[in-house]
């Protein structure tokens, strides 16, 4: 006998595997990932937000690793789900998530709230958040490489001033690494990120970015096998075995924790990090507390210091089924009360240009002065939808002479190739 | 065929209640194995990529693959790994289960410990062989300075050879357990009078292996195989977190490619690769299910 619970029990089931689409359209999904305390602080801000408008907002809380944030998002958006409504993208992504279609135009609603974009950084929303001259996201906080060092060491060798060219960091490494060795046999001069993963491009960016190169895609053309970009590379395998002033594991391990822990640890004379590796350098129990200093990055003797520009930026789905309510949301966090909420509690760098010269915010962040000027020249990475593939080939290549199991000339010219393969493949 | 002998051996009521059992695994399968294994063959015909319009193009994506370096290096790499890490896992395998099958104090607890490693989460063990292969402050390190066997310290992950053999090992480490405790499972089946009548016979031990219990333990070994080399095959988690491909992409296993693909928006070309990887799955599952001659005592 068929009982009658069960049947019920049945339906309940399948309409629970089904009937996950919402109904209502007062709320919205956002989809977030990160560190768990940046998550409890936008637990905070979204209870404001419920507060403030009425609207509710459920979140979607992803990871931390970047590539497992973007897979969730794609997966979602491939199938065309109404969730999530609005989400945290890396500005590496923008490219590829626009082209797809993916993103809802806010041109409309910004213009309708009133937000000035005038109040952004102008490089950062004209060369990432515009795709086709269509406002595709906003910048939730930015990012840019940065020179880290030590000032007591620098001090006690009666050098006044962080290197301006790389030149100069080499001679100053070289020194002090030899002095400081006697006692500290794990001492390193310069140390940076140059495992396989997206941050190498970013260094790499910086590095022959300072000497006049880069990479460069322009109308189904690659430049990237250049003697600027030749002489790059070559200091940066330099860096780690002719002058041995970064650690070998520089190509296998050096992600921007492992390089932070080390120099954090007063392993290093010299780091090359984001700026959120300040905030922890500082904190409590950090052995380099209040020894460090922070400057944009040097640059080749001819060239000038180029900072990758890296950060996080919000947008809407095409396929959400509440999208004034998710500008509503954007309009929010990217106002300048939240923005500076979001900097005092997190230490993250605003888009918006005034938050620089706030009172409250340089008392906290002195430092902040000075970030102003790197985020201003901060230098994007290609901006192309098929940006992805273009890193991978460039990744692979940049780590094999690292590693030295492909020479330098070699290398570049089979990056070259590659990406015009890439090109072809997908610039229609 | 299989038909008339299944009726000749059983009622009709008996079948439906077989069949009625077995639905849920067939609905099972179909669901989460078959559609989606449909679903990435016609996915590879497509030009499916997610800024571009879609468009079928029929074996193209097959064609780009056959001509894709990068691919048949991460395929030839993922066979090698193969090879290496199945055959150590096997060796390893039989000896820890003979060991185990042996009478041993605390023999209960022994085959408990061996099982940790397999009970650790690929991407939890896959760190801390990270942490062992760092090179400031990893054991490994620390264990070849103190003994004197090198001066400076080494950079496991940092040459082609250095990363394979680090994940031969990781995966050795973590998946012989499993090996050990099929083998084990298939050498306690063995009946304890063949081996005493071979011993009154005076066969050494040797002997003994070679004769009877290789031959009987066949079948077992045909499936631990069966199920490493499809594992192995499909090697992602440990890369990922270990070596992510490097140095230099030498370590880049064929799922680690499609992967990449993936993430990047281009699915018919990810699928292409998911593919291939499965019709090599699949051609050795059938040659192994041949070898081990499956089916054959059943019916």
């Amino acid at each position: 006998m068929v009982n009658k619970n069960i049947v019920l029990l049945i339906v309940c089931i399948t309409v629970g595997f089904v009937g996950c689409e919402k109904k209502e359209t007062n709320v919205i999904t956002f989809s977030v990932g990160g560190a768990p305390n940046e998550i409890v602080v936008w637990e905070k801000l979204i209870s404001e937000f419920e507060v403030q408008t009425g609207i509710k907002v459920n979140i979607l809380r992803q990871p931390t690793d970047t590539d497992q944030r973007r897979q969730g998002l794609v997966i979602a958006l491939k199938a065309k789900k109404s969730n999530p409504d609005v989400f945290l993208m890396d500005v590496a992504w923008l490219g590829q998530f626009a082209a797809s279609d993916w993103l809802e135009p806010l041109d409309t609603y910004v213009k309708e709230k009133d937000i000035e974009l005038d109040s952004f950084f102008t490089k950062v929303i004209n060369l990432a958040d515009k795709y086709k001259g269509n406002l595709i996201a906003l910048p939730v906080y930015i990012d840019a490489g940065l020179l880290y060092y030590r000032k007591d060491l620098l001090n006690k060798h009666g050098i006044k001033n962080p290197p301006r060219t790389w030149k100069e960091l080499l001679n100053y490494s070289i020194k002090i690494q030899k002095s400081e060795r006697e006692n500290a046999p794990n001492f390193y001069g310069f140390v940076w990120q140059g495992a396989q993963y997206e941050g190498l491009i970013c260094n790499f960016i910086e590095f022959a970015g300072s000497n006049g190169g880069g990479i460069l895609i322009k109308d189904g053309k690659v430049l990237i096998n250049s003697p600027e970009n030749r002489e790059s590379l070559e200091f940066m395998k330099d860096l780690i075995t002719k002058y041995q002033i970064s650690p070998p594991n520089t190509f296998t391990e050096m992600k921007e924790e492992e390089v932070r822990m080390f120099f954090q640890q007063g392993n290093a004379l010299f780091e090359r990090n984001w700026p959120y590796a300040w905030k922890l350098h500082q904190s409590e129990d950090s052995p380099v507390k209040n020894k460090i200093g922070i400057s944009s990055l040097p640059h080749f003797n001819s060239g000038k210091s180029v900072s990758t520009l890296g950060g996080w930026h919000i947008g809407i789905s095409k396929y959400s089924d509440a999208k004034l309510q998710a500008m509503e949301f954007i309009g929010f966090v990217t106002s300048a009360r939240i923005q500076k909420k979001l900097t005092l509690e997190l230490g993250w760098n605003p888009a918006r240009k005034d938050i620089y010269l706030d009172k409250d915010i340089l008392q906290k962040l002195p430092y902040f002065r000075e970030l102003r000027d790197v985020f201003e020249n901060a230098y994007p990475r290609p901006n192309l939808p098929f940006y992805t593939q273009i890193s991978e080939v460039i990744q692979k290549y940049i780590n094999s002479v690292l590693a030295g199991t492909v020479e330098i000339s070699k290398g570049l010219k089979e990056t070259d190739i590659k990406l015009q393969k890439v090109v072809e493949t997908y610039d229609k | 065929m299989i038909n008339n002998k299944l009726k000749k051996t059983y009622t009709i009521n008996e079948l439906k209640g077989a069949f009625l059992f077995l639905l849920p695994l067939i609905l099972f399968l179909l669901l989460f194995i078959l559609i989606p294994i449909v679903g990435t063959f016609i996915t590879s015909g497509f030009r499916d990529v997610s800024f571009l319009e879609k468009k079928f193009i029929f074996f193209d994506n097959y064609k780009t693959l056959f001509s894709d370096s990068v691919f048949w290096h991460d395929f030839g790499f993922t066979v090698v790994f193969v090879i290496v890490s199945v055959s150590l896992e096997m060796l390893l395998g039989i000896s820890f289960a003979l060991l185990l099958n042996q009478y041993l104090p605390f023999r209960g607890l022994l085959r408990a410990v061996v099982l940790i490693p397999w009970a650790i989460p690929v991407a939890i063990s896959a760190r801390i062989w990270e942490l062992i292969y760092n090179y400031h402050y990893g054991l490994a390190n620390y264990l070849i300075m103190q003994l004197g066997i090198s001066k400076e310290p080494i950079n496991w992950l940092g040459t082609n050879i250095g990363a394979f053999f680090a994940l031969v090992l990781s995966d050795a480490w973590k998946t012989t357990p499993f090996v050990t405790i099929i083998l084990l499972t298939g050498l306690q089946a063995i009946p304890k009078e063949i081996h005493n009548q071979a011993k009154v016979d005076r066969a050494h031990f040797f002997q003994r292996f070679y004769k009877i219990t290789l031959p009987l333990l066949k079948p077992v070994i045909v499936v631990a195989l069966l199920f490493r080399t499809i594992d192995g095959l499909r090697i992602f988690d440990l890369i990922y977190v270990l070596t992510h491909g490097g140095p230099g992409g030498s370590t880049s296993s064929i799922s680690l490619y499609g992967y990449k693909y993936f993430l990047s928006g281009d699915f018919g070309y990810g699928s292409a690769i998911s593919v291939s990887l499965f019709i090599v799955a699949f051609a050795l599952s059938l040659l192994y299910i041949k070898i081990g001659r499956f089916g054959k005592e059943i019916l």
